[in-house]
């Protein structure tokens, strides 16, 4: 109790003002950082979507993790096991790539996806693993489809 | 040999001098020394010396050449010799055929002359009429007149002497006989005086003493004294009559041993011309004989049972006379122009073969006979031709030359199309067959690393067939081996730098080392590579060229794959330039694979697959593309998120 006295006796007697200002100048700055650096991770609503770079995703997906994204494309080819699948789409604009899609049993709701159909997906860049854990990152899961 | 069995001097023991010949004057004949031929085969009998066969007969202290008609070789001193291979032989024979036949005015005249001298003395044998002085004479004359003739050799001139001489006995013999009557007409007249002489002196005779030695004063005066005188009388006549009757004695003594030595030199000059092939001159002295020698004795002066008595008795079928001297004679000269009756004819079909064996036994027996001295030099020189040619097969058989005797062989059935070659062919397909047998062996000793044998069977292929043509590879490939060394360790440099590229550039010059049953393998593993490599490259550099799209991709995924299969490979500078090659031309693709193996390596499944995805884009069919997508896709099925 005599050594906590003396400490805010030196510190109510010299540079506290300071240094609680300091502190929280520097709070506010790292909070400001934060959340201008990791927008996706608290996303989930509409307002945190972005545009999506096939490129970019090639090169490293992981940074899209927890993105949302809304993807319009055609289906070029569908690989299933069980009720999952996964739908291979053509982006407009870039017909040499195939962006490999997620779809989960009943995510497509009454959506029928065919070849050669173009839709609008809307997709989130998720991180998983698999039973033996191994990780599987930067995977683009459909949340949802709409016919175009 | 059918046809030799039928002639009957086949067997005459008798058959002259095949091998030597011996002058009428000098009998000591040379020893032909047999030339041992080991390689011959069995169709062509060796010359060599028969230690097992049992001597042949001598006569006069010289051993009689027989013939054996079952292998055409002659026994002569201990040695069995082959009538068509012997050296004597063969140089006489040659020497046959390329002499001309003598056809000038002297060969001709001295011809007729011996013909006419052997009718003479035939007829005159035939007739039974004792030759007279006048008839001798002609013959001697005859005989002398040949002997001019330089090719006669002095035979008929021997001839003529040895007449003579034994002419000259007979002459001394008759004086000698001459003088015994003479001497035997003494001795009567003197006997018939002692008688006288006897009886006067024992009074038995019709006169009286006083009237037998009316005439004589001494047995007037001496009375009973006449007894003694006859006596002594008696006694003289006594010693003269022996003296005589010595004397006597002593001409049949001379006249007989005279007789006996005339009889001996005159066959012995008889057997000289037959054994030097004079039939001829045989013919006339052994008809001559008995009108020479008038006692009726023609037995030939043999030891009794001696191997020649026997010979001649066995051959001829008589008692050894002077007459079988005649009859042999008689018969070699039929014998000799059946030969060469035989010899026309069969050139006329063509039949060189049968045509020279014919000639060289006629040449053998008598070669002094007008029928051989008279053949015509174009036949000569055909035979000649085919002689060489089978002289030149059996030296080539006997050098074990065995292609070149094939050769010769064939070039023999050209010209004679019933020259039986079988014999030989087989033999020297036999030959070189063994020779070949035991190269192989040594080729496979060396594989083996076995040099003891290999020395064994190389040697042995070269004694059977020393020109065997593939002893000349094997001597080459030697010289390879002996220069291997350097070479071989080279070869286990560069396949441990994995340098396959510069063997198989060099791949004749590493050959060598496939010798070597552990770097063969080696060796033709990278010669199969980079065989591979370049039969692949040259495919995919087609392919590439065809579809400038996809063709570079397929070539770089095919190349790979290879690259992942063997790492050999990699190893090839060639093949690695057409990797890089292919990997720039489908840049794209490659890129794409590289990023989907990356996204693997990161965990990112989904950019792996989105990689694989743009890498089918460009090559469709690429096995990586649909590998790698498949393996990612089921690991995203099967996360959980």
């Amino acid at each position: 109790m005599a050594r906590r006295s003396k400490r805010r006796r030196r510190r109510g007697n010299s540079n506290l003002p300071m240094l609680l200002g300091g502190i929280g100048g520097v709070l506010l700055v790292v909070i400001v950082a934060a959340l201008a650096l990791k927008p996706a991770r608290e996303g989930g609503d509409a307002s945190r979507q972005e545009t999506f770079s096939v490129a970019d995703y090639r090169r490293n997906a992981s940074l899209l993790i927890g993105n949302v994204y809304h993807i319009e494309g055609r289906v070029e080819h569908i690989e299933s096991q069980g009720n999952d699948r996964i739908v291979a789409v053509s982006v407009p604009g870039n017909e040499q790539e195939r962006l490999p899609l997620l779809v989960r049993s009943g995510t497509a709701g009454k959506v029928n996806l065919t070849r050669g159909d173009s839709f609008i997906f809307e997709v989130k860049c998720c991180s998983g693993h698999t039973d033996n854990q191994r990780e599987v990152k930067g995977v683009l899961l459909v949340r949802g489809v709409e016919s175009k | 040999m059918r046809d030799k069995m039928k002639h009957p001097s086949r067997y005459l023991i008798l058959l002259p001098i095949l091998c030597t010949p011996i002058s009428a004057q000098n009998q000591e004949p040379p020893p032909p020394a047999p030339v041992p031929q080991p390689a011959a085969p069995a169709a062509q009998p060796a010359v060599a010396a028969d230690a097992s066969s049992p001597r042949p007969p001598q006569l006069f202290g010289m051993e009689i050449p027989l013939l054996d008609p079952a292998s055409d070789t002659v026994s002569y001193n201990g040695g069995v010799f082959d009538v068509g291979n012997n050296a004597v032989v063969r140089a006489r024979f040659e020497k046959y055929l390329q002499q001309n036949p003598d056809e000038s005015s002297d060969a001709r005249k001295y011809r007729n002359k011996l013909e006419e001298l052997v009718r003479a003395t035939q007829r005159n044998a035939r007739s039974g009429k004792a030759v007279g002085g006048e008839n001798m004479v002609k013959i001697g004359h005859g005989l002398y007149e040949m002997n001019e003739y330089p090719p006669d050799g002095g035979q008929a001139g021997a001839l003529a002497s040895a007449m003579a001489s034994a002419l000259a006995v007979q002459f001394d013999n008759r004086k000698r006989d001459r003088e015994n009557d003479k001497l035997q007409k003494e001795i009567d007249d003197l006997v018939a005086h002692t008688n006288r002489l006897t009886n006067l002196n024992t009074g038995r005779g019709g006169r009286t003493p006083s009237a037998s030695s009316r005439g004589n004063g001494k047995g007037k005066t001496s009375g009973g004294n006449a007894v003694n005188t006859h006596s002594v009388r008696i006694s003289h006549n006594t010693k003269t009559i022996a003296g005589h009757e010595a004397a006597q004695v002593k001409n049949d003594a001379e006249s007989s041993a005279a007789l006996a030595l005339s009889k001996v030199n005159y066959q012995s000059m008889l057997v000289s011309l037959l054994l030097s092939r004079r039939f001829d001159h045989a013919l006339i002295g052994a008809n001559s004989y008995r009108h020479i020698f008038r006692d009726g004795d023609t037995s030939l002066k043999l030891e009794k049972d001696s191997k020649a008595d026997k010979l001649f008795r066995n051959a001829a079928g008589m008692p050894p006379t002077v007459n079988s001297i005649a009859s042999a004679a008689a018969t070699a000269r039929r014998e000799v122009d059946q030969h060469m009756e035989a010899v026309n004819n069969l050139l006329e079909q063509n039949k060189l073969a049968d045509a020279t064996q014919h000639l060289i036994e006629a040449v053998a027996i008598g070669e002094y006979m007008s029928s051989v001295s008279t053949f015509p030099a174009e036949k000569r020189r055909r035979i000649a031709e085919y002689w060489n040619l089978r002289r030149r097969v059996l030296t080539s058989i006997n050098a074990r030359d065995y292609g070149t005797a094939e050769e010769i062989a064939g070039r023999m059935k050209s010209l004679d199309k019933d020259f039986d070659d079988a014999m030989i062919m087989s033999y020297c397909a036999a030959k070189k067959q063994q020779s070949d047998l035991a190269l192989r062996n040594a080729v496979k000793a060396l594989q083996e690393g076995n040099d003891d044998d290999f020395n064994r069977f190389i040697t042995e292929a070269g004694s059977i067939w020393p020109r065997n043509p593939k002893l000349a590879e094997g001597r080459k490939k030697l010289e390879t081996i002996d220069s291997q060394d350097p070479v071989r360790e080279e070869f286990k440099t560069l396949i441990s730098r994995r340098e396959f590229r510069t063997i198989f550039n060099e791949q004749s010059r590493f050959e060598v080392v496939a010798i070597d049953p552990e770097l063969k393998e080696l060796y033709r593993d990278a010669i199969t590579l980079i065989s591979t490599i370049d039969g692949m490259l040259e495919q995919l550099d087609v392919a590439a060229q065809q579809d400038k799209v996809m063709g570079p991709c397929m070539a770089y995924e095919m190349l790979l794959e290879k690259k992942a299969e063997d790492e050999r490979y990699a190893s090839d500078p060639l093949f690695m330039d057409a990797l890089n090659r292919y990997a720039l031309a489908g840049r794209d693709f490659v890129e794409a694979l590289e990023q989907a193996a990356e996204a693997e390596k990161r965990d990112e499944p989904g950019a792996a697959l989105a990689c694989y995805y743009r890498a089918q884009c460009f090559y469709p069919g690429s096995r990586l593309a649909k590998e790698g997508a498949e393996r990612v896709s089921q690991l995203i099925l099967r996360a959980q998120f």
